[in-house]
């Protein structure tokens, strides 16, 4: 092996080796950076509470002056729900259901007491970002408040008023006394708990089966109207949502449709940044192929010879498998290595920006490694042989 | 492996051709283990090409070559590696040794295949040639008749059944042509083996059973 190696480095060109390794480290480390980037950023984006997840909007009609004296026209109609569904860009459609009752909060701390009238709305289960939870007290009935909300309270309220800021946490274990009051004086006492803030719903949430049944109860004969839809769409980006809502006069909440975007745009980055990689990857490959086709070419007379006096293609062809294999080896150890470490790098800058971030696995980009690797490997050595076995 | 035989073999760029006169080409030839064969050409009637038929080099012929029993057409790769390893040795004419080797080396590359003679074995063929002291001298800075020498050595590093010798002592003087043949002879004799030897003229003095004219 040592005599046949002495023999068959001849030729081997150092300068086209350093090409290969250097251009396929840098399609590997993009490759792999891109995808360990993805991974640590999208949970950002797009997890249970992200700050981007929305390829939800909520669509409620537009409030004239005077349409809104004459309280008619801002209800959405059944045509106008199958209409919206059956917009190309609309995946499912909820409805927002109102209590048709009064709803009276009351909250005694140490004494004190304060309350106020407010409101319940629900939407179906499926279009709730914060899970309810499951076997509350029948007395009890679990509710979601808008995240802006207590942000609202903390750095609004609470400042100016030198109150104590609440955490998430604490508002959970708070229990408000809630006093439904229907038709014909029909009251119904219960126990509201806070079990989530939603980044998704701007409004008081109670479960849909609990509006449904706490209507039929307190207000049987009154018309539940839906006055605002959530519908979650194929993609944010879509002009065609903009102008839908635009030829029918309907109003879009906040600004879900940028945040949405951001995350369309985010994974086509991604993917585009991604692909580049493969594609420099593809090329490097092509690099070696080509300068261990021209190396076996240029010592073709000795692989030659080595054949005539009885050395088999598989064995003449070793010490160049071993070469690559030894170089793609290296390749995927310092590009795991430099992905590692720029990772560190931008970890630490994520958590300035989302400081609740949980890092990302690793297993995936590590796993695409070893598959590229095998892959570049494998390709090598069937060309190599091939090549070798029609001299 | 006990017979080569060629029948109506031809190489393809003499089809055709009426002004054949050929001992070889387009006969029945039988070559028997353990018998010592002459081929004597001229330039030019396809020497180099029988050699090349027979290492399973080219396929460029008409006709049939069997070895034993088989067309040798039918070999695939790895039949023509066990049998260029444990049946038919072959000295190049053009030598193929490789220029950036030691003579030694250059006999190593082939004995490390086979595992078939020992250093001493080597080296006392080595001084029987005359050519000791150049053991660790680059083959580059060899003449060509050292390195006939080399490749012969290397050719005796395998067990064969047939030794295929194209012209091994053109560039030798005849002392060492003499020394040469009986070495090579010996050691066919020892195996059981057949050897061909090719001549364009100027050929080793031994008793061939059989000289034919290409």
């Amino acid at each position: 092996m040592k005599l046949i190696w002495k023999l068959l480095r001849r030729h081997v060109s150092v300068g086209q080796f350093v090409g290969f390794f250097f251009a396929n480290l840098l399609g590997m480390l993009i490759v792999l950076l891109s995808l360990q980037f993805f991974e640590d950023i999208i949970p950002a984006f797009s997890g249970e509470d992200g700050v981007m997840k929305n390829t939800y909007v909520i669509i409620s009609k537009h409030i004239a002056a005077i349409s809104g004296i004459k309280g008619e026209a801002q209800t959405f109609t059944d045509a106008d729900i199958r209409e919206l569904e059956e917009q190309a860009f609309t995946r499912r459609v909820g409805a927002f259901t109102a209590s048709q009752y009064q709803v009276y909060g009351s909250l005694s701390m140490g004494g004190s007491g304060m309350g106020t009238d407010m409101f319940f709305e629900s939407v179906p289960d499926a279009f709730v970002d914060v899970k309810w939870p499951a076997n509350l007290p029948a007395d009890e009935v679990p509710i979601i408040l808008p995240r802006s909300y207590l942000a609202l309270y903390n750095f609004g309220f609470a400042q100016t008023k030198n109150l104590p800021k609440l955490s998430e946490g604490v508002v959970s274990m708070i229990a408000m006394d809630v006093r439904l009051r229907g038709e014909g004086g029909a009251e119904r006492q219960l126990k509201g708990r806070v079990v989530g803030f939603s980044t998704r719903l701007n409004t008081v949430l109670v479960p849909e089966s609990f509006m449904r049944q706490s209507n039929n109860e307190l207000a049987p004969h009154a018309q539940a109207k839906t006055t605002r839809l959530i519908v979650e769409v194929v993609n944010p980006a879509d002009d065609a949502i903009a102008s839908f809502i635009q030829e029918k006069g309907y109003e879009l909440e906040d600004n879900s449709l940028d945040a949405g975007r951001a995350t369309y745009f985010l994974k086509i980055v991604a993917a585009i940044v991604m692909a580049v990689g493969l594609l420099i990857s593809a090329l490097s490959f092509y690099i070696l192929m080509l300068s261990i086709y021209l190396l076996v070419q240029k010592n073709a007379d000795k692989l030659q010879n080595l054949r005539l006096i009885g050395y088999s293609p598989a064995r003449v062809s070793l010490p160049y498998q071993l070469l690559t294999i030894g170089m793609n080896a290296c390749v995927l150890l310092l590009a795991l290595v430099l992905v590692f470490w720029i990772r560190g790098r931008y970890l630490e800058r994520l958590w300035l920006m989302f400081p609740t971030l949980q890092e990302g696995a690793t297993g995936t980009t590590i796993l695409l490694g070893i598959i590229l690797f095998l892959l570049v490997s494998l390709l090598n050595i069937i060309a190599i042989r091939r090549k070798i076995a029609t001299l | 492996m006990d017979k080569i035989i060629l029948q109506q073999a031809i190489p393809q760029v003499f089809v055709g051709r009426t002004d054949i006169r050929s001992e070889v080409w387009l006969e029945h030839v039988q070559l028997e283990r353990g018998k010592l064969y002459l081929i004597e050409a001229a330039s030019g009637t396809g020497k180099s090409s029988l050699c090349s038929y027979l290492i399973g080099y080219r396929h460029d012929y008409q006709g049939q070559i069997v070895f034993d029993r088989r067309d040798i057409r039918t070999f695939s790769t790895s039949e023509w590696t066990l049998l260029r390893q444990r049946t038919l040795s072959h000295v190049f004419q053009e030598l193929r040794l490789f220029p950036e080797l030691t003579a030694w080396e250059n006999v190593q590359i082939k004995n490390q295949l086979t595992h078939h003679k020992n250093d001493a074995e080597i080296v006392s063929w080595f001084e029987a040639l005359g050519i000791a002291d150049k053991r660790e001298t680059p083959l580059s800075r060899m003449s060509f008749g050292q390195q006939q020498r080399v490749a012969m050595i290397r050719a005796l590093c395998q067990p064969f059944d047939f030794l295929l010798a194209d012209e091994p002592v053109s560039h030798l003087d005849a002392e060492n042509s003499r020394v040469m043949g009986e070495l090579m002879l010996a050691e066919a004799r020892r195996q059981g083996a057949a050897v061909v030897v090719t001549s364009i003229g100027h050929h080793m003095d031994l008793p061939y059973d059989k000289v034919l004219k290409l």
